[in-house]
């Protein structure tokens, strides 16, 4: 409950910081609708010269981009901002006043700065999720619905988690907002389904950046294409994660404040 | 200190590793490989209390430790040795419940949300802390009257000037009514009148609330305005501890004459009567041990055709400045060098 106030705190603050910047907002809408006219392009595209694409339908895909899209935009209002800002609180000593709150110290970094603009992403992915479900709308049940929500929540944590882990790497090494280029590059990859992809870019896709656990694995949910196996998987590797990124915080902590010397 | 001290700490320690090359490209990849690492004693086995509502200096020149141990007070450095506690709190265990009396100021960062007007930091900071509406208004009211902040609330962090910042940043600091207060250089960078009103407020708020504070600062009309007591360290060492008027007479036992003479000075030899530290047109400052003050200037008015003299204390940045000049430097003994594979 605390938490819950304490987000709507920080939105509400986002909001108040964003709306000193309006222009944020036309480029925002402007990216996102770009973003979105270069996937459907693409899908427009392919499906002009097939009618499946390894294996996955036009219907299909359009879940994917809108899946791509929902969890991009999560990213983009929420992970990435907090993040860049715990990285420069690094640098630049001012974390010190985050650890002296009395709150958790990983939900307050994590929940930080929000880009209330980038919701823009959330938006658009709405409306195309909504389009796809519908049109696939006779093969899908309650059941079905409830495991794409599982696996999108999954998906989510397994995103945050990871770029927490990334993220913590800045106690030691203080600048590595490098590694947030290269994740967003590697996102772009998300856009697809990654059984298009040749097994070693799968492998990177799936094990060393988790995107495929966050766009993919919710999309084929939708389509019924999902494992019983990859459900739990996800399901697994998102708890794992999470405890594992926790647990991993606390070691920089620690070394932040110097309890290993 | 009398009974329970709010701040206690016994032979505190904090020994950072620090790494060391050479310059020089080479030197910077054989770094890469082997690093050759030194320990530096930041704060060196440090002994003291202060009680329930005192308002103590802490004195020491930059890398002296101060900043060192207030962390380790505010809970953000884990010590190498020694104990700490704070409130009854081991600072370091960070417990909330400690957390939430307590408060930290770097006059040098800044807390404050740069887009945002000040007020909707306070917003932030009574969600952080849980300050229920009963506490929080009235808090948000008393230190807008005391700090003068009526028109900077609603003004974006950007658009204030560095004095009107600091204010919002004590205010900001202040608004879960700690009773513990660590100030590192509030005043820093600041002009006269706005570290004049930042005093009288740190004054006020002590005495209204009975905080504790510790409190560092450069500007030693800061700490003359504000101290009774100073603590003063060196290299991680502490030097003193006690009342500011005592630092002069134990560490700097000297007496500053002011004599202005009638005729000019007529080259007469001064150095006999003490160390001359200043001369202009017939008025000369001489410093001489304390001891001595009666006699030299008995002879000073026998000797010289005086127009007027001034016996005072040294001025505490002088003070101060000795017992720095004075002390060896104990931190780097030379068997606390190694190499170190990483």
């Amino acid at each position: 409950m605390f938490y819950i106030r304490l987000f709507a705190t920080y939105l509400r603050i986002g909001i108040l910081g964003e709306l000193e910047y309006r222009a944020n907002f036309w480029i925002s809408l402007v990216q996102s609708a770009l973003d979105l006219c270069v996937a459907l392009g693409g899908l427009a595209v392919v499906f002009n010269h097939t009618d499946t694409l390894g294996g996955w339908r036009q219907e299909e895909l359009l879940a994917l981009v809108g899946v791509y899209f929902l969890i991009g935009g999560l990213i983009r209002t929420i992970i990435r901002p907090s993040m860049t800002k715990f990285m420069d609180d690094v640098r630049q000593g001012t974390l010190d006043f985050t650890l002296t709150k009395p709150a958790d110290s990983q939900v307050l970094v994590s929940i930080q700065s929000i880009e209330i603009w980038r919701l823009v992403d959330v938006l658009i992915a709405l409306p195309v999720l909504g389009i796809a479900l519908l049109r696939l709308g006779a093969r899908l049940g309650l059941l079905d619905t409830a495991v794409f929500a599982v696996t999108l929540l999954s998906g989510a944590l397994i995103i945050y988690s990871f770029w927490l882990m990334l993220s913590t790497c800045a106690f030691w090494f203080v600048k590595v907002e490098n590694i947030q280029v290269i994740f967003m590059s590697m996102w772009q990859a998300g856009r697809w389904p990654v059984s298009i992809y040749p097994a070693w870019l799968r492998a990177v896709l799936t094990f060393l950046v988790p995107v495929a656990f966050a766009t993919t694995v919710p999309a084929s949910a939708v389509s019924g294409r999902i494992t019983d196996a990859s459900l739990v998987g996800t399901v697994a590797l998102a708890v794992a994660m999470l405890l594992v990124s926790r647990w991993f915080w606390r070691v920089g902590i620690r070394f932040y404040s110097g309890a290993s010397a | 200190m009398e009974q329970n001290p709010v701040i206690h700490i016994d032979r505190l320690t904090k020994v950072y590793t620090v790494n060391e090359r050479d310059a020089g490209l080479i030197a910077a990849m054989r770094s890469l490989v082997k690093r050759k690492t030194r320990d530096v004693n930041a704060v060196d086995a440090i002994s003291f209390s202060v009680a329930e509502g005192e308002i103590v200096g802490f004195l020491g020149p930059n890398g002296a430790g101060k900043t060192t141990t207030l962390k380790m007070l505010s809970g953000l450095l884990h010590p190498t040795g020694g104990r700490a506690t704070v409130l009854g709190y081991r600072p370091w265990e960070r417990n909330r419940d400690y957390l939430r009396r307590m408060t930290l100021v770097m006059g040098q960062r800044n807390q404050l949300l740069w887009d945002i007007p000040v007020v909707d930091t306070f917003e932030l900071h009574r969600a952080v802390y849980r300050i229920p509406e009963a506490q929080y208004r009235p808090a948000v009211e008393e230190l807008t009257e005391l700090l003068e902040l009526e028109s900077l609330l609603q003004k974006p962090t950007r658009n204030l000037s560095l004095g009107e910042r600091m204010k919002c940043e004590i205010a900001t600091a202040l608004l879960h009514r700690p009773s513990v207060l660590f100030l590192d250089e509030p005043t820093i960078g600041l002009d006269v009148t706005m570290q004049r009103r930042i005093r009288r407020f740190i004054t006020d708020y002590n005495q209204r609330t009975g905080a504790t504070v510790l409190l560092t600062s450069h500007y030693m009309a800061d700490v003359e305005a504000l101290c009774k007591r100073v603590i003063v360290i060196h290299h991680g060492k502490l030097l003193y501890d006690g009342e500011l008027t005592g630092l002069a007479d134990r560490v700097a036992p000297f007496k500053t004459v002011e004599v202005k003479l009638q005729n000019g000075l007529n080259d007469r030899p001064l150095a006999q009567y003490g160390e001359l530290i200043a001369q202009s047109e017939g008025r000369i400052t001489l410093r001489i041990p304390k001891d001595d003050t009666a006699s030299v200037t008995g002879r000073l008015l026998a000797e010289l055709d005086v127009a007027d003299l001034t016996v005072q204390d040294p001025p505490i940045e002088d003070v101060i400045e000795h017992v720095f000049s004075q002390s060896p430097d104990p931190s780097v003994a030379p068997d606390s060098q190694h190499a170190n594979g990483d």
